[in-house]
């Protein structure tokens, strides 16, 4: 590597990967509806299509933190609005419970639950550029290599 | 230490008192004969529960439960258990698989105790459990009844921030995760400047004074309660005192040889104890250990267990183990349908702060 290399790595800024759960029903056509409206939102996270969001285990989430994502963003139904009822009643508890268990470990801030309906394309483009902003804050995982 | 299989001449007492053996087609005698005399590898070491009950029986002194962990190690090529299904998903697993490559992290709970005390309580997993544990007990209220208990003994204790001691690893056949942990634990402790390092879990029991190198003396609560004058025992002239029975975790009874101390911490408090059919050394396992094996078979065992329990009448059911406590809690929650069991379970340092409380109510 020359020093022109260096130099150029050292200006890279850092890009967190940032692993983003959806469900099928609200939050998923949430982000449908900030692309066909082109809000532009910053391209860090990557998408995973779950039907419910009470669906995700803690350990997929510890698991995506393993495997070196910088933050975890978990979205659903607003409560009232499930699919299934009360299932996002479910992910709320365990939310909460996971982000007690990720404080321990030193990570607690890296995961965040919020809710988005299908309408609210903007709401999602919003809560993915706060997010991105606040993992860049924080910094790379400490988990990842 | 390598295990001692070699030794075994055949007798079969182990596969005839095996507690997995009543539910699942189980034998220790076949797989050892398997691996001395054709070198197969079997699965059965996946079945098997760690309880000590075939190396405490054993007339040669065959240690098969350390052969199933050294096997298990061995043959770990895709992550911890491979060969089987770990409870609740493995997230206990993965926690501690973090932690140990987290350099900060800790198990963490609020009371502190005396900074330059030489004795040290460590409360294990305990906040773990309450997160991820959907039964109804206070885990953590085992870690403050211990620093009362150890407060009232005036040992002064500190609550020591280590991390997970690693047992679940260890025997899953994750060694390389243990290792870790054993090696930021065994720093942490001589950091923390203390002398003697009480546990309340009969897990990090046996794993902190067997499996670690530590320069501190490793006890369990139990022992300093036995001798310990709580104010507990001033009514039972009069009063018969709470009829309870015991449950001998496997870990601090058949691994560590310690059968006594709880039972006399529960006399001295004023408790009367009915044994169970099977108690002591043979009593029979709460089926779950390392986290394994959480499946219909050991679920039997847990109802055997508990309708042991049943039969002597007591009130409370005791152990010394938090994993006990949770798997014998979820499964009688589970049966309440169908069956009826009317006693408590709780864990012994719960019951005797507890009773120390009532005491003083009176």
């Amino acid at each position: 590597m020359t020093d022109f290399d260096l130099e150029l790595d050292s200006n890279l800024e850092f890009e967190p990967d940032i692993l983003t759960f959806c469900c099928n029903w609200c939050s998923y056509a949430g982000a449908d509806l900030a692309g066909v409206s082109r809000l532009q939102y910053p391209a860090n996270n990557r998408i995973v299509r779950v039907m419910c969001s009470s669906r995700i285990e803690p350990t997929f989430i510890l698991e995506a933190f393993k495997e070196g994502a910088d933050g975890v963003l978990v979205t659903g139904c607003h409560i009232g609005d499930c699919h299934y009822i009360e299932g996002n009643e479910h992910t709320d508890v365990r939310m909460k419970e996971m982000v007690e268990a990720l404080e321990r470990l030193g990570l607690g801030e890296r995961l965040h639950l919020e809710w988005v309906s299908a309408a609210e394309g903007k709401k999602f483009q919003e809560t993915m550029i706060d997010f991105v902003e606040k993992i860049k804050a924080l910094g790379p995982s400490p988990l990842k290599q | 230490m390598p295990s001692n299989i070699q030794l075994c001449y055949q007798c079969g007492k182990c596969t005839a008192i095996c507690p997995v053996r009543r539910v699942v087609k189980t034998s220790p005698r076949t797989t050892i004969y398997q691996s001395n005399v054709y070198g197969i590898d079997s699965d059965d070491i996946w079945n098997c529960l760690t309880c000590n009950r075939c190396y405490d029986t054993c007339p040669q002194g065959v240690d098969y439960p350390e052969f199933v962990r050294e096997e298990r190690a061995n043959r770990d090529s895709t992550g911890a258990g491979a060969g089987t299904k770990i409870a609740h998903e493995g997230v206990f697993t993965l926690l501690a698989g973090m932690m140990a490559d987290l350099g900060n992290s800790r198990t963490t709970l609020k009371e502190a105790g005396n900074e330059r005390s030489k004795v040290g309580y460590y409360p294990g997993c305990l906040d773990f459990h309450d997160m991820f544990f959907n039964v109804d007990v206070d885990f953590k209220a085992i870690a403050v009844s211990s620093m009362e208990l150890l407060g009232d003994m005036e040992l002064d204790p500190k609550l020591l921030q280590m991390k997970c001691c690693g047992h679940d690893q260890l025997w899953q056949g994750d060694k390389t995760t243990f290792d870790k942990l054993k090696e930021q634990n065994t720093k942490l402790i001589e950091e923390s400047g203390i002398e003697t390092l009480v546990t309340s879990c009969a897990e990090c029991y046996r794993t902190l004074s067997q499996d670690y190198d530590l320069p501190v003396k490793v006890v369990h609560i139990s022992q300093l309660l036995k001798d310990a004058n709580l104010n507990t025992s001033t009514a039972t002239t009069t009063d018969p005192g709470i009829n309870v029975t015991y449950h001998d975790a496997c870990r601090l009874g058949r691994h560590m040889g310690e059968y006594d101390a709880p039972r006399d911490a529960l006399t001295n408090s004023g408790a009367s104890i009915t044994e169970m059919k099977h108690n002591k050394n043979d009593s029979w396992c709460c089926g779950v250990s390392s986290m394994m094996n959480c499946n219909d078979r050991s679920k039997a065992l847990r109802k055997a267990k508990l309708d042991e329990a049943k039969d002597t009448g007591a009130d409370v059911l005791i152990t010394t183990c938090p994993k006990c406590l949770a798997h014998l809690t979820c499964m009688k929650t589970e049966q309440e349908s169908v069956e009826n069991y009317e006693f408590e379970i709780k864990d012994l340092t719960v019951f005797l702060a507890e009773q120390k409380g009532g005491k003083k109510d009176e």
